[in-house]
This record gives C-alpha cells, sequence and structure tokens, in this order.
C-alpha cells in the first residue's frame, strides 16, 4: 500500500449509512449519495458499499471518490465516522457527474482537522471586545427583550431583517417558511431585502407579469431544443452540469433520437445551434464551439447594456420576415401593437447602438424563428441570468427577452422554455408580506435605508450584505460606525442582566444612533464582526432540507450529520426567537400580542416543512402552489434524487408525479390568460454610472468563477479554489494591460466615486479593451466596492454589472501571484 | 480550427476508449522497497531517459503501474510529470506544449503543466496529480505520486 498524504481514501463498508443528498450550491440541483460509517471499520476494495472493484483501475465516467468526496466528522455524541458523498448515477439531473463545486461537498463538511473548523458552533453576545460563547437561551433571551422594545415602543418595521429567499444550503422550503413566519406573521415587519439585493423583490417581476413563470421548462426539454439561446449567463461555469450533460449533448448531435420520438412527425430533427449574448468571449462559448463547430455558435458581443435593443431587433426582424408564431399570437397573447409601437427598431439602428452586424441579428432571428426545412417552426430555449438580469434595468431587460419568446412560441411547446438560468436553487414558502408593503414600484431599498440611520435592529441572515450589495464600501462603513454605538452601550454595562442590557442596547440605537445587529450563518465573516448577537446556523446535510431545482424538481436532501456545536436549522433558529418573544409578551400578560408569535412549537425541520409547505398549500406564497400539500417527507424520500417536478399533479402507487414542463395549455398567468407583450424601450445609462465613466477609464462589469461558490464562504476553506482564487481576479485585456504596464499576477486597484477594491490581474483576451470583468462575492476583494447605488425604480434589483473604475498598478504579492495559474480559461 | 475544436475529435475518441478502459485488468501489485522518507510504498521506476525528455519536451510512461498512463513534460528548465486521468471522471488529458497545460476532452477540464497541475478552469475537484521525479545517471526516474489518481481507493493497489 502506498503511502503518502494524499493518495489513499477509506472506502464505506457495506451496510454504512446511505442517505440521498441534494447538491447545496448551484440551481442545476443535482443528486448525490453519501454514505457514513465509523472510523476504524472500512469496505475492502473488492467489498465496499459502492459496489465497485477497486482492485481494478475504474474506467472513465465511471464510480469515484476523489479527495475532496471524503471526510471524516464527529457527531454530538463524540463518535467519529468517515463520510463520503458521490455524484449519483441514476440521478435524472447529472447521471453520476459532479462539477467543481458540487463534487467538493463532503469537504465542506464541519471537521476538527480542515479549514472548515471555523464554523459557528454557539451562540454569542457581545461582552468585552468581543463575541462571546453563550448558551441559546442566553441570546435569544437578550435579542428578544431588545426586539420587544423596538416592536412595542416603535413598531415593528424598526427590525430590518435581510434573509436567504432561496433553496440549497442556507435556504430550503424548511428555512424560508420558518423566517418568514417570524418576521411577516409574527414580528409584521415591511422593512425586509433579500440576501443578494437591496430590497424585497423578485428579479423578474417582468416575466411574471407578462403571464410566464421564470422556471417553465425541464432540463431534458433542453435535450430536444433546436435552438438555445443565451444571454448575459456563463453556464459551463455556472451552471455547470445543465451545460455538460444536457446542452453538450444536443449540441453534438446525441439527442436526434429522442428528438424524432418527441417531436411532430416528419419534422426536421439535426443537433441543436446555440446563441450567446454576452460583452466577453466566456468558456460556455468556446465550449460549445469545441462540441457544436464554429458553424453552429454565434456569439452576439454587444456593448454592455445593449441587451434591450438587441431583442428589440430581434423582435422588429422577425415580424418583418413573417417568422412570428401568427396563430399562437393571435389567440394566446395580448398588447402585440402597443409593444410593437415602442419596440420597432431597423437593423442599421439596432446595430449603432449594440456594436451588432446586420448579419449576425438576421442570423439569430432566423436560428430563432425561421421555419426548419421540414416547415415546421425551431424550436427554441431561451435561457437569462444575472448578465440581465443585474443589468442597466432589471425590468426592461428580462420583458424584451419575453417579447421575443412569445413572438416566436418558445414557451409551452416540447423543447422550448424562456427561463432564467438561476443562481441558488429555489426554496421559497412565505406568508405574504404584511398588510402596506408598497408595489414593486415604491419598495423601500433597505440597505440603503440603514445606511442612512434607519432602523433600531438589523438581522442578516445567512447572507453577506458587506459582499452582495450596492455601494459596498459605503455600507460596510455605515454597519461598523453604526454597530460601534451598540457595542459602546454593551461595554459601559458589564455584568448587566438581560434587561438592564437590553434596555441599554435599545437606548443606543433609539437616541444615538445606534444599530443592533444580529448575524445568523455557519460561518464567521466580516458581518461578524459587526453582530452584538450571533447564531450558528446548520446547512445541508446537516439537516434534512427540500428545495427545487431550475426544472421546478422538489428533493429531499436528508440528515446525514450533526451540525457543529449547538448550530441549529434556521428555521428553528427562528421559532426559538419566536418563542422567546412569546415568553415575554406571555410574562406581561399581553396575549394579543402573545398570539402573534405562536405556530413555532417545531421540534424539528420536518415540522417546518409539514406547516409551511404541505400544510399551507395556496393560502401562502408557495412555489409548491396548492398541491404542495400532497407533499410529505415520506413521500420526497421515496422519489429519492429524482424528486418530483412542480407543480405535483397527484400521488400514484405512493409516488409523486409532477409536471415536466408549464404553459402546454398555452394558459398563462395573467388575468385574461393571454400572454402578455411589453412595450420596452432602451433604458438610458443611469446617472450614477454615467457620472462614474465621465469620471473614469474602464467600464467593470462582474461576474462568477466556476470554483468559487458565491460569497466564498465554503470555498476559500477548501484547498483547490483557495489556492487558485486567493483573491479576485480582474480580467483584462492584453492592450489595456500593455499600456498600464500591468501583467498576470501584478496587484491592481480599481476604484471610483464609492470606493476601491484591490485585485489580482489576469490578462486575457476575454474581455475587450476597454472593459474589466472582476470575479464577484470575494470578501476579501469585493466588486461590489465600487458597485453605485442604483437599482431601477421599477424593480429596485440593482445594476451591479455596470459600474466604471480608474484603475492603478499596486505591486505584486509574490506568493499570490506564484500560487495562481494566469492561463487562459476560453 | 481552435484548439478546442480539435479536442472534440479526442471526445468522440476518449469516449470510444471508454469501453476499453471498463475491462483494464488489475496491474500486479507493485513491490514495497521504496526508500523514500514521505512517499512509502512506491517503487522507483526508470521512465526514459533525461536527454530525450529536453529534446523530445514530452515522454509517456506509466506509474506506479500499468493502468495509470502518465506524462513527464520538460517545461521552464524543469521536468514535471502527471498522471494522465482527467481528476474530474478519469478520460484522458491531451497535452498542449504550445500552453504547457493540459486538456480534457470530456468535459473541457484544463490543467497547468508549469503548476503543479493546477486546474485552469473547470469540473474537477483537484489537481492534476503529479508524479514525483529524480534525475540519477541520464535517466528520470519516479518515485511516487502527489494526489490520488482517477478510479483509485488508493494509488497503489493492492
Ligand atoms: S452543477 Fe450545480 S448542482 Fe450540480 S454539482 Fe455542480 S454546483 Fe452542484
Ligand atoms: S473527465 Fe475530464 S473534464 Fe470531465
Amino acid at each position: 500500500m502506498g503511502f503518502s498524504i494524499n493518495d489513499k481514501r477509506p472506502l464505506p463498508p457495506v451496510g454504512a449509512t446511505k442517505k440521498n443528498i441534494t447538491c447545496e450550491f448551484c440551481i442545476v440541483g443535482c443528486g448525490y449519495t453519501a454514505y457514513k460509517w465509523p472510523k476504524g471499520t472500512s469496505g475492502s476494495n473488492k467489498t465496499n458499499a459502492l459496489g465497485v472493484d477497486f482492485s481494478k483501475q475504474q474506467p472513465a465516467l465511471g464510480v469515484w471518490a476523489s479527495e475532496q468526496m471524503v471526510n471524516s466528522v464527529t457527531d454530538r455524541d463524540g463518535k467519529e465516522y468517515n463520510i463520503m458523498v458521490i455524484p449519483d448515477q441514476d440521478c435524472v439531473v447529472n447521471r453520476g457527474q459532479n462539477s467543481a463545486r458540487g463534487g467538493a461537498m463532503a469537504a465542506t463538511l464541519y471537521s476538527k482537522s480542515t479549514f472548515t473548523r471555523d464554523r459557528l458552533k454557539d451562540s454569542q453576545v457581545f461582552g468585552g471586545n468581543n463575541l462571546n460563547r453563550t448558551t441559546w437561551r442566553d441570546a435569544t433571551d437578550l435579542t428578544a427583550r431588545v426586539l420587544k422594545k423596538i416592536i412595542d415602543n416603535d413598531g415593528p418595521d424598526q427590525v430590518a431583517f435581510k434573509a436567504f429567499d432561496h433553496g440549497g444550503g442556507g435556504g430550503g422550503f424548511e428555512n424560508t417558511w420558518g423566517t418568514g413566519k417570524l418576521f411577516f406573521t409574527a414580528i409584521q415587519t415591511r422593512s425586509a431585502a433579500i440576501h443578494n439585493r437591496p430590497a424585497y423583490n423578485s428579479e423578474v417581476h417582468a416575466t411574471r407579469e407578462m403571464g410566464i413563470g421564470e422556471l417553465n421548462t425541464s432540463y431534458y426539454d433542453t435535450e430536444l431544443s433546436d435552438t438555445l439561446f443565451v444571454i448575459g449567463a456563463n453556464p459551463y461555469e455556472t451552471q455547470s452540469n445543465l451545460f455538460i450533460m444536457h446542452w453538450a449533448q444536443n449540441l453534438q448531435g446525441a439527442t436526434i433520437e429522442a428528438k424524432k420520438k418527441e417531436f411532430d412527425k416528419g419534422e426536421t430533427a439535426d443537433a441543436a445551434k446555440i446563441i450567446f449574448v454576452d460583452p466577453r468571449i466566456t468558456a460556455s462559448i468556446t465550449n460549445s464551439i469545441a462540441l457544436a463547430g464554429e458553424e453552429n455558435v454565434l456569439h452576439l458581443r454587444i456593448k454592455p447594456g445593449t441587451d434591450v435593443t438587441l431583442m428589440n431587433a430581434l423582435f422588429s426582424y422577425i415580424h418583418e420576415q413573417g417568422w412570428e408564431a401568427k396563430d399562437f399570437v393571435k389567440k394566446h397573447t395580448q398588447g402585440f401593437t402597443k409593444a410593437a409601437n415602442t419596440n420597432i427598431i431597423s437593423l442599421n439602428e439596432a446595430s449603432k447602438v449594440t456594436g451588432v452586424s446586420a448579419d449576425d441579428i438576421k442570423k439569430a432571428a432566423a436560428w430563432i424563428s425561421k421555419p426548419k426545412k421540414s416547415g415546421h417552426r425551431p424550436r427554441t430555449a431561451i435561457f437569462y441570468e444575472k448578465g440581465v438580469i443585474w443589468g442597466i434595468k432589471n425590468y426592461e431587460n428580462i420583458a424584451s427577452i419575453v417579447n421575443v419568446a412569445i413572438l416566436t412560441q418558445s414557451v409551452g411547446r416540447v423543447g422550448t422554455g424562456v427561463c432564467r438560468l438561476g443562481g441558488h436553487q429555489e426554496g421559497y414558502v412565505r406568508p405574504p408580506t404584511p398588510k402596506g408593503m408598497p408595489d414593486r414600484e415604491n419598495l423601500v431599498v433597505i440597505d440603503a435605508e440603514a445606511a442612512e440611520g434607519n432602523y433600531l435592529a438589523f438581522f442578516a441572515w445567512g447572507c453577506n450584505p458587506f459582499v452582495d450589495s450596492i455601494m459596498g464600501e459605503r455600507l460596510s462603513g455605515a454597519f461598523k460606525r453604526r454597530s460601534e454605538i451598540v457595542k459602546k452601550a454593551m461595554s459601559r454595562n458589564i455584568g448587566a442582566d438581560n434587561e438592564t442590557m437590553a434596555d441599554a442596547i435599545y437606548r443606543a440605537c433609539k437616541y444615538d444612533g445606534g444599530l443592533f445587529f444580529i448575524d445568523i450563518d455557519i460561518y464567521p465573516t466580516f458581518k461578524t464582526e459587526v453582530a452584538h448577537v450571533s447564531f450558528p446556523a446548520a446547512t445541508t446535510m446537516e439537516m434534512n432540507l427540500t428545495s427545487m431545482n431550475g426544472e421546478r424538481r422538489v428533493r429531499l436532501s436528508e440528515k446525514i450529520v450533526d451540525a457543529p456545536g449547538a448550530a441549529k436549522p434556521d428555521c428553528l433558529i427562528a421559532a426559538t426567537i419566536a418563542n422567546a418573544l412569546k415568553f415575554l409578551y406571555e410574562k406581561e400578560g399581553n396575549s394579543k400580542m402573545a398570539k402573534r408569535f405562536e405556530g413555532f412549537d417545531w421540534k424539528t425541520e420536518e415540522d417546518a416543512f409539514n406547516d409551511g409547505f404541505a400544510g399551507q398549500g395556496a393560502k401562502m406564497d408557495s412555489q409548491g402552489g396548492p398541491t404542495g400539500a400532497l407533499a410529505s417527507y415520506d413521500l420526497l424520500r421515496e422519489n429519492g434524487n429524482n424528486g418530483v417536478q412542480n407543480p405535483i399533479v397527484k400521488v400514484s402507487n405512493g409516488k409523486l408525479v409532477g409536471t415536466r414542463r408549464l404553459y402546454t395549455d398555452n394558459k398563462f398567468g395573467t388575468k385574461s390568460g393571454k400572454a402578455m407583450f411589453k412595450p420596452t424601450a432602451q433604458p438610458p445609462m443611469p446617472r450614477q454610472v454615467a457620472n462614474q465613466m465621465k469620471k473614469h477609464e474602464f467600464w467593470v462589469t462582474s461576474g462568477r468563477l466556476n470554483e468559487v461558490w458565491q460569497s466564498n464562504y465554503h470555498t476559500s476553506r477548501l484547498p483547490m479554489p483557495s489556492t487558485r482564487w486567493p483573491l479576485a481576479p480582474i480580467q483584462i485585456n492584453p492592450k489595456d494591460a500593455k499600456e498600464k504596464g500591468i501583467q498576470s499576477g501584478d496587484l491592481v486597484m480599481l476604484y471610483n466615486d464609492y470606493g476601491s477594491v484591490r485585485v489580482v490581474a489576469y490578462v486575457t483576451d476575454s474581455t475587450r479593451s476597454g472593459e474589466l470583468f472582476i470575479a464577484f462575492g470575494f470578501p476579501n476583494s469585493p466588486a461590489s466596492n465600487i458597485v453605485t447605488d442604483f437599482v431601477d425604480p421599477d424593480t429596485k434589483i440593482p445594476f451591479y454589472k455596470g459600474t466604471a473604475a480608474s484603475m492603478r498598478k499596486i505591486g505584486r504579492i509574490e506568493d499570490v501571484a506564484n500560487s495562481m495559474s494566469f492561463k487562459s480559461r476560453i | 480550427m481552435n484548439n478546442k475544436q480539435s479536442s472534440r475529435r479526442g471526445f468522440l475518441k476518449a469516449t470510444a476508449g471508454i469501453t476499453a478502459a471498463a475491462v483494464a485488468v488489475p496491474s500486479l501489485f507493485a513491490s514495497q522497497n521504496s526508500k523514500n522518507e514521505n512517499f512509502y510504498g512506491y517503487e522507483d521506476k526508470t521512465i526514459g531517459s533525461f536527454l530525450k525528455l529536453k529534446s523530445a519536451g514530452e515522454m509517456d510512461f506509466n506509474y506506479p503501474d500499468a493502468d495509470s498512463p502518465c506524462k513527464a513534460v520538460w517545461v521552464n528548465g524543469e521536468i514535471k510529470a502527471y498522471s494522465l486521468l482527467c481528476t474530474h471522471k478519469g478520460c484522458p488529458i491531451m497535452y498542449s506544449a504550445s500552453s504547457k497545460s493540459f486538456r480534457c476532452p470530456c468535459h473541457f477540464s484544463e490543467f497547468d503543466a508549469e503548476l503543479n497541475g493546477q486546474m485552469i478552469i473547470g469540473q474537477a475537484t483537484e489537481n492534476i496529480p503529479e508524479i514525483l521525479v529524480k534525475v540519477k545517471d541520464g535517466n528520470i526516474i519516479a518515485y511516487g505520486v502527489n494526489g490520488l489518481i482517477y478510479g483509485r481507493e488508493s494509488n497503489i493497489k493492492g
């Protein structure tokens, strides 16, 4: 047997505990299998729980556990176990495939011997100069006392919260329900914001108002599309297994047989073509060329912020050619003429605005809508994500895409759809927002208000506003200032009981401009440093958790290990806080208020699921809809990693049966049941951004790296991504780099009127001269520092993707420069 | 044709090769007489002449046994050697002398031959295992593996 530090892994013995896990990371929601067995026991290379004979070299695409797929953990009973988490061959989503992120799930588990050891384990309260570990009872009691004073004296809106609304790790139906019920039903605050944006809003208001829910197709349908049309997204890096396991097959022509089965009689069935709209060259584009050939890939390399004009041009040209779905438009849509009055634009004009040639616009229009050889309409699936969602103007950006979709009937039919690609999985079930919550146009931008000095308490729940919000540097500065006021008051009350301390905190907030900051998370972050109370949360694999992927597939991801220390699922943290408030109101005999905090007597996350997703049906805002009530943990367990696609239709022979694709009946979600066209004029550059462009030389956009997940909380603690990306890289075109005397590996500062950030230069042809691309979400080099405070006035969604900055070379940190590869990623 | 397009052909080849690999026979157990301090159990194996690698730029060999294809490359005036089985799902990676990197035709992971096999981009969770080599009497000798080779629970089977 060989032995170095990393050349051998234990194998689960036959009979090891085995659970279904849904990947905790991206929207694709790949299926995994987790094994757990006591340390000291092991399967042999011939006989093991995987049923694989490891005395033989395994074939490519076989079953294998990489180093990151194995870990050792200690449960609360003190017993040590080995854990293996590998992709599930039988899951229809990923068919045994992992991505760079999901494949490292085992390594993300809390382990005393890895960098995950700093997980938050106990509640903490500020005292002395830092947070002190304490009991749940102590920390919730103090929190409840402060909250009660605020609710009673100043009203619930003075309690602001910013929380996840998604599925996967740090989310899920149990936890969105628990937190939603606490804030909307019990506390009844309207001061709410979502984890990655400064207000409480949908990222896709436009499509919903046009009658089309944003997740309306299935991954299988994308194997059947004639054309894939991708706007503002980089799926190889951010929805990896959708691209690799579904689109790649279609682009290579491996799904033609399936197409023949699903298509109409005599209908042409070829390999798919793919169109990308992106100012950058991405790995998705170059890999598509490798798969489909240059002639089947079209890259519309637009000028930033001109997506609406490009969509309007496609709309116009398709209409001019008579390629629209005439019958469908007539019977199942409304508002065409009104939209056309605004949207029609000549190819020349559009070409000037977007920088895309008229020929390429024509070609795209033909691929999307020109009848096929057989005379049938092409089946086009349209996908968009943050490049437009977080673009120049959220509402029009999306509406203009959906206009093209309904003009061409790219929805409801086999092989079609018009969907967001998604970031996290979904997992929304919450009570309706409290009465008086403004419409989308009048929503309050919570983060900006907090920075201005509003609110007395602020919950940052499973999110990091210092990294994922507008004007990051100003925001974190304001939080620090306001936190310090409360900390000083707490320090003046050494040894005080919770009532006295709560009073001191309340006064510091009410009269001195302080902000009582409650942090709920799994790791300490920069935001924990401003917290006065911190609660430790559990995450995937540490709790049972249900979520929904980008094709509405709901799975039960099972618990297999104990959460570290005293950490709890978020829904049970919410319940603990609610129950503490109920206790205080009961004690003072205020039964009316005590009643508001009832309904949290949950012992487990399953209780929260049964109360929320399965208990409420249509009564609440639930992605499960009315038939969500048919679901239960037992039934979901039965359906395993393949789960069921919302909406659930029925239970048949003990199995949940769902819905592959939406709108097959052409009945849309508007009053009239018709899909609605919208006028979409090209939005002007927002004033704030235009000002920065005048003063600063470079356009700066941002996005994700394959290996780094969200705010890098897990991935910065894993060996591979943390060495690969010690700081956020900035992609610079070789010409600009040369002019500025910058080489790959140099430390560079970007700055504008909003803030500055230090990043590592990565010289590449991916970006054009004059345009920079910075990786988003790195807490140690946050792109949000230089983002302006602009939000779409109609939806309050920020323009994270567009700002301007100056760039200056700082020098070189050899350690950083030497640890990273700077070779081309395209 | 860009590099990635040429690797498309490789994809088809690689996929064809998978069936063959599926019946790979277990190789014989390597003997355990390595003197190396950190890499127990590996056998020293001569993989070829140093001068030959220097002039050819690359050299194929198997280590630690016949089922584990590897490649030594001459980069920046040093010998680097790597497993050729992609740490994502085990497809054979291909070396590009011009970029001094390896590409996987299956799902396009790329690894830097100049930087310990670091993944440049891709879907693997690990860098490519590095084969430790030394030069003795004009010959290159492999003496250990840093990282778990795809498709194994232990680099040295037994
Ligand atoms: S593609 Fe997404 S869901 Fe699938 S393994 Fe990767 S991160 Fe997880
Ligand atoms: S097997 Fe190499 S990238 Fe998947």
